[in-house]
């Protein structure tokens, strides 16, 4: 039973594109001022999903809600809780920053004199004033995402959905959006960020939603799905290929070795950590190979979505369906 | 990491500008179209090819037809400036496609039609501001047509009721062409494409639509198919009203006006309805 307190509530999300499944049967339910992150691939259903929330395209079944109203029956009320920022930076590019903030101003019902305050306060808010008066076609990726940014925060929205916000940028101005998202949240925004950097989700989402092909294949908080893939791990790297090699061959009888080839480095699970890190250690002085590094570590969410999905997230990084407009990707302008 | 810190000027949620009430629906359209038509016709001067489009090239093809043609060209009964200007506003109402096609095509793909659909204002103004700016654009370059015609020499009847025939008119052509326009780019995508299927479309047609020759003189192969081009009634009722000329031929011919109002209604009852639907489900790209 939705309560007042979920913001976002999907029950049986589908959509279809001919016979192409992009979401399938997606349920989340999102608590007020929570934040709420999709990760997966390119063309995992993240953008669709989104789609759906801001009203801009119609499940095939199911339904979702958002603030308690339905995105078909009630969409013009969905809009008006809801502010999307969506993958391409989507700004006039003639226009300059500041007259992009004032269209969006007057779009949302300030009239003219309100809608000259309100952007003169986000452009202090989101340090544009070295660029306001640029056309935004002429500015950086990251000074354009800002002013991205600033636009979907016009008003404060109760859910802000925010699609790849850092795809392409530099991490100066990833930084910037990330501490953009912290204040957000704690003024209370309930926020839902998709995104393809596992680092991201982890640094920002109090719950993630590992999407693999339109399905959702693991939920939970970060540390939730680190728990459920299982124990920390003992990551040894040599120093070349062939000292790699003779570590698998050396240690596989003891231990259960995953080489990564790539890497030079084997990992091996490790139930009892420290004591097992000094099992490993001690395995080592019979190996005549030089070692790069030694470490404990605890699971990240790379290996999260090699487990739930059985393959790297990388592998599944070709096709890009998730239903946009142009499926050329338009990168940073920087 | 000067940027970091000065984001952290967070206002609080309360320092939020309230929102006035919403006004009706009607209201709302109305102001919600001008904003956006606003928009659209701000940035005409900020982007070379579109300022061209509607200056230099009318203006360039205008002289050039005027004194090229107009050399080689002799229409028995009246002279070919004339003959020619009349000509030209027809098929330039036709070109008003491509414009229209393009500009479409290019918001789309910039997300930023998505991103006014997010937002919670009147659907239809998205869409009608797309049409009336591209509109309003087009007239432009047809004034600068006329106004260079006239200084050239062009005559046409100038009493009121010509004038403001020629204005329906021309409005009516624009608008009917626009939609049309509209919906080529949101089914095509991008503005290459649309550049590219629309001259194909509309260069042919639009020499063939008795704009710079009569009709009556093309081989008797070709005559027929001219007659029938969708285009000659726009560049026949432009003549006929402007100038008083009748042509002869083909029914769409002796009929010009009623022909042209004809197509037009015929184009707007099939791309509207399109449009509007492809617009509903938009970017549904699938």
């Amino acid at each position: 039973m939705p309560s007042e307190d979920l913001v976002v509530v999907t029950n049986g999300l589908t959509k279809l594109f001919g016979d192409f499944v992009a979401v399938n049967d997606f349920n989340l339910e999102v608590p007020g001022g929570s934040v709420v992150s999709l990760l997966g691939p390119n063309g995992a259903g993240k953008t669709t999903i989104v789609r759906m929330l801001a009203t801009l395209i119609k499940p095939t079944s199911g339904t979702a809600r958002v603030c308690g109203h339905d995105v078909v029956k009630e969409s013009d009320t969905v809009r008006s809780v809801l502010s999307l920022t969506g993958q391409f930076a989507a700004l006039e590019d003639n226009l300059t920053a500041r007259e992009n903030l004032v269209l969006m101003a007057r779009l949302r019902g300030y009239g003219r004199a309100a809608a000259d305050r309100v952007v003169e306060n986000l452009i202090e808010r989101f340090d544009i004033g070295e660029f306001r008066d640029k056309l935004v076609k002429s500015v950086s990726g990251g000074q354009r995402r800002r002013v991205d940014l600033a636009a979907s925060l016009v008003v404060q929205p109760k859910v802000l959905i925010l699609d790849e916000p850092t795809t392409g940028l530099d991490p100066r101005s990833r930084q910037v959006v990330w501490n953009t998202i912290r204040e957000l949240v704690e003024a209370g925004v309930t926020l839902f960020l998709t995104t393809q950097y596992l680092e991201e989700a982890d640094a920002l989402a109090d719950y993630i939603v590992l999407l693999d092909h339109g399905r959702a294949t693991a939920a939970g908080t970060a540390n939730e799905l680190k728990a459920r893939i299982g124990d920390q791990r003992v990551d040894v790297i040599a120093a070349d290929l062939a000292g790699m090699e003779r570590l698998v061959a050396h240690l596989s009888s003891r231990f259960d070795v995953a080489p990564s080839p790539d890497l030079r480095m084997i990992s091996i699970p490790a139930p009892n950590a420290v004591a097992d890190l000094a099992r490993v250690s001690e395995a080592l002085k019979d190996v005549e190979v030089e070692i790069d590094e030694i470490a404990l570590r605890r699971p990240t969410l790379d290996d999260a979505f090699l487990a739930f999905t059985g393959q790297p997230v990388n592998a599944t990084n070709a096709n890009n369906d998730t239903g946009l407009w142009a499926p050329d990707l338009e990168e940073s302008h920087s | 990491m000067t940027t970091v810190s000065a984001i952290t000027k967070e206002r609080a949620p309360s320092d939020y500008e309230p929102l006035p009430a919403r006004p009706s629906t009607v209201v709302r359209f109305l102001r919600e179209t001008w904003l956006l038509v606003a928009r659209g016709l701000r940035t005409i001067p900020r982007v070379p090819t579109r300022l061209s489009d509607v200056t230099i090239q009318p203006i360039m093809f205008t002289l050039l037809f005027l004194y090229i043609f107009g050399s080689a060209i002799h229409i028995p009964g009246i002279s070919y400036k004339n003959f020619l200007l009349p000509g030209l506003i027809g098929q330039s109402l036709a070109f008003g496609v491509i414009g229209a096609g393009v500009a479409t095509a290019t918001d789309f793909g910039s997300g930023v039609i998505d991103r006014f659909r997010s937002l919670p204002v009147t659907r239809l103004s998205v869409i009608w501001s797309q049409v009336i700016g591209q509109v309003v654009e087009q007239i432009l370059g047809i004034a600068i047509v006329a106004g260079l015609g006239l200084a050239l020499g062009w005559r046409p009847h100038h009493n009121l009721a010509t004038i403001a025939t020629l204005v329906g008119l021309i409005l009516l052509g624009l608008i009917a062409f626009t939609w049309f326009g509209v919906l080529m780019g949101m089914v095509l995508k991008t503005p290459d494409a649309v550049q590219g299927i629309g001259f194909a479309l509309m260069l042919p047609l639009s020499f063939l639509a008795g704009t710079f020759v009569t009709i009556a003189g093309l081989p008797s192969w070709l005559s027929p198919i001219a007659e029938w081009d969708p285009l000659s009634p726009f560049v026949a009722s432009m003549r006929h009203v402007a100038q008083g000329t009748n042509a002869t031929g083909s029914w769409q011919l002796t009929h010009p006006v009623v022909a042209m109002c004809g197509w037009c209604v015929l184009i707007m009852v099939i791309c509207v309805p399109l449009a509007l639907r492809r617009f509903a489900t938009t970017a549904a790209a699938s």
